[in-house]
């Protein structure tokens, strides 16, 4: 049953894919796991469409498939630029369910764990073809060097694709803008906490001048 | 009846020199050799009907008979013949006498026509079955005739024994021992046997973590996505990325869906 909405799920992107071409840039919000990106994203989407985008957790792959915000509307200095914002599970190359048994039940953990990897593909996938730009979200108060993120910002570089790097969670006291920056110094970074609503003009000023 | 014409079927005793001029009834040159305990006898006589094979040149008759005295000789001689220093020898004695296979020999190798009893020394020239070590090939190879007490089984690893064939290395060793031999002639070619040998020996033990490491590799190189069991999974996101397909749902059993291009769909 779940197999079939996810099957319809995935024929009506496919559709939508094919007539939004003239639609405007999709933008993909990644990064690995708990970075933030579901915050980030809802943030955006409250700040200028009133909806938010998905549910937030503090545990890993909340965020299980890639959801899109439509049309959102961003006016920075008169202008507008519309973007959609999709937000996609964290990219990791390993997801145990052993991790989420602490939150929930073995058969929840182990749903969940699926769940994320389906996730995990469908945003790779994604990022193949159907992003015009990426966001790619940083705890920074972790090490940003990980096989991951070297990863996908190579695959990001190779498809020429426009990056902003987002050094998240700077309300964080561990938190150190600088080793992003050092860490991808081709490109921008941009500090901010997704949660408490810190520094996001210049968010907002980066993805008009970005992605506009 | 050691020696049987493989094409008309008419048989020669060891030792036989008929045969040496192609079959006397229907002039086919390959024979082959039907293993017997007379067959180990007069290697000396041999080893001294080999030397003249050597000093003389003679393209197809010789060829063909250096092939099928390579071939008895690795069907009854023990492996250790591989140690002896020549390669060409063992492809050509595998493939079953092709003539161009010998070209690569050098042309003090081939035998005459009308040389004698290249066909009698399989079970003669026998080197010990202990030699492995190409040290072992001198030893072997002066005491040919002496040896032949020694040949105790077939074993197709000597086939690869090298750019002589028996006779002609038997021969070449009177006079000149393997040291002094080019370099390409002198290699041993213990490399090439020995895979095969130790897999016999050993395959019941080697297989299995062999095994573990090819599936690995492959793992590696081919999916997508590992299960290590439910709720396990190992990500390839180059593969992921790289696919045309993607993984949409992946069930309990092990299966998965895919969600394929619309080109794919058409193809249909």
């Amino acid at each position: 049953m779940g197999l079939f909405t996810e099957l319809k799920d995935s024929i009506s992107r496919v559709t939508e894919r094919l007539f939004s071409e003239q639609e405007p840039k999709r933008i993909g919000i990644y990064g690995p796991p708990n970075a933030g990106k579901t915050t980030l994203a809802n943030r955006i989407a409250r700040d200028w469409t009133g909806d938010a985008v998905g549910a937030e957790s503090h545990v890993p792959h909340e965020t299980r498939r890639a959801r899109r915000k439509e049309n959102v509307e961003i006016e920075r200095d008169g202008k507008t630029v519309t973007i959609d914002i999709v937000d996609t599970p964290g990219v990791t190359t390993k997801v145990d369910y052993e991790e989420f048994t602490d939150e929930m039940s073995k058969d929840d953990a182990i749903r969940r764990s699926r769940e994320a990897t389906e996730g995990v593909a469908e945003a790779m996938h994604w990022l193949r073809e159907d992003v015009d730009g990426v966001i790619y979200v940083l705890d920074s108060a972790e090490d940003p060097i990980t096989q991951v993120n070297t990863m996908l910002i190579g695959i990001i570089e190779s498809r020429d694709l426009p990056v902003l790097i987002f050094a998240n969670k700077i309300d964080l006291e561990e938190s150190s803008v600088k080793r992003i920056e050092d860490a991808f110094p081709q490109h921008e970074t941009i500090p901010l906490s997704a949660k408490e609503g810190d520094n996001m003009d210049e968010v907002y000023d980066s993805i008009a001048e970005y992605f506009g | 009846m050691p020696h049987q014409c493989t094409n008309c079927g008419r048989t020669f005793a060891d030792g036989s020199k008929e045969m040496l001029s192609g079959c006397p009834d229907c002039g086919g040159n390959k024979f082959q050799f039907v293993p017997s305990t007379s067959a180990k006898s007069s290697a000396a006589a041999r080893s001294r009907e080999r030397a003249e094979q050597v000093s003389s040149d003679d393209p197809d008759g010789a060829i063909s008979r250096g092939v099928e005295t390579v071939r008895e000789f690795v069907s009854d001689e023990p492996s250790d013949d591989r140690s002896w220093p020549s390669h060409d020898d063992a492809e050509t004695a595998a493939s079953d006498s092709s003539s161009g296979e010998f070209a690569a020999w050098p042309d003090s190798a081939r035998p005459p026509e009308d040389r004698s009893s290249a066909g009698e020394e399989p079970p003669a020239s026998g080197t010990p079955s202990s030699g492995d070590e190409p040290s072992s090939v001198d030893t072997s190879r002066a005491g040919s005739g002496t040896d032949a007490d020694t040949v105790t089984s077939v074993d197709d690893g000597v086939r690869r024994d090298g750019t002589e064939d028996v006779a002609q290395a038997d021969a070449r060793s009177e006079v000149v021992s393997s040291e002094e031999l080019p370099a390409h002639s002198a290699r041993p070619d213990d490399e090439d046997e020995r895979p095969d040998h130790g897999r016999v020996v050993s395959e019941p033990s080697d297989d299995r973590p062999s095994l573990e490491e090819l599936r690995e590799e492959l793992n590696d190189q081919f999916e997508s996505i590992k299960i290590l069991r439910p709720g396990q999974y190992e990500l390839n996101l180059m593969e992921l990325y790289d696919r045309e397909e993607y993984i949409v749902s992946l069930q309990e059993d092990g299966r998965y869906v895919i969600d394929v291009p619309d080109s794919w769909r058409d193809a249909e």
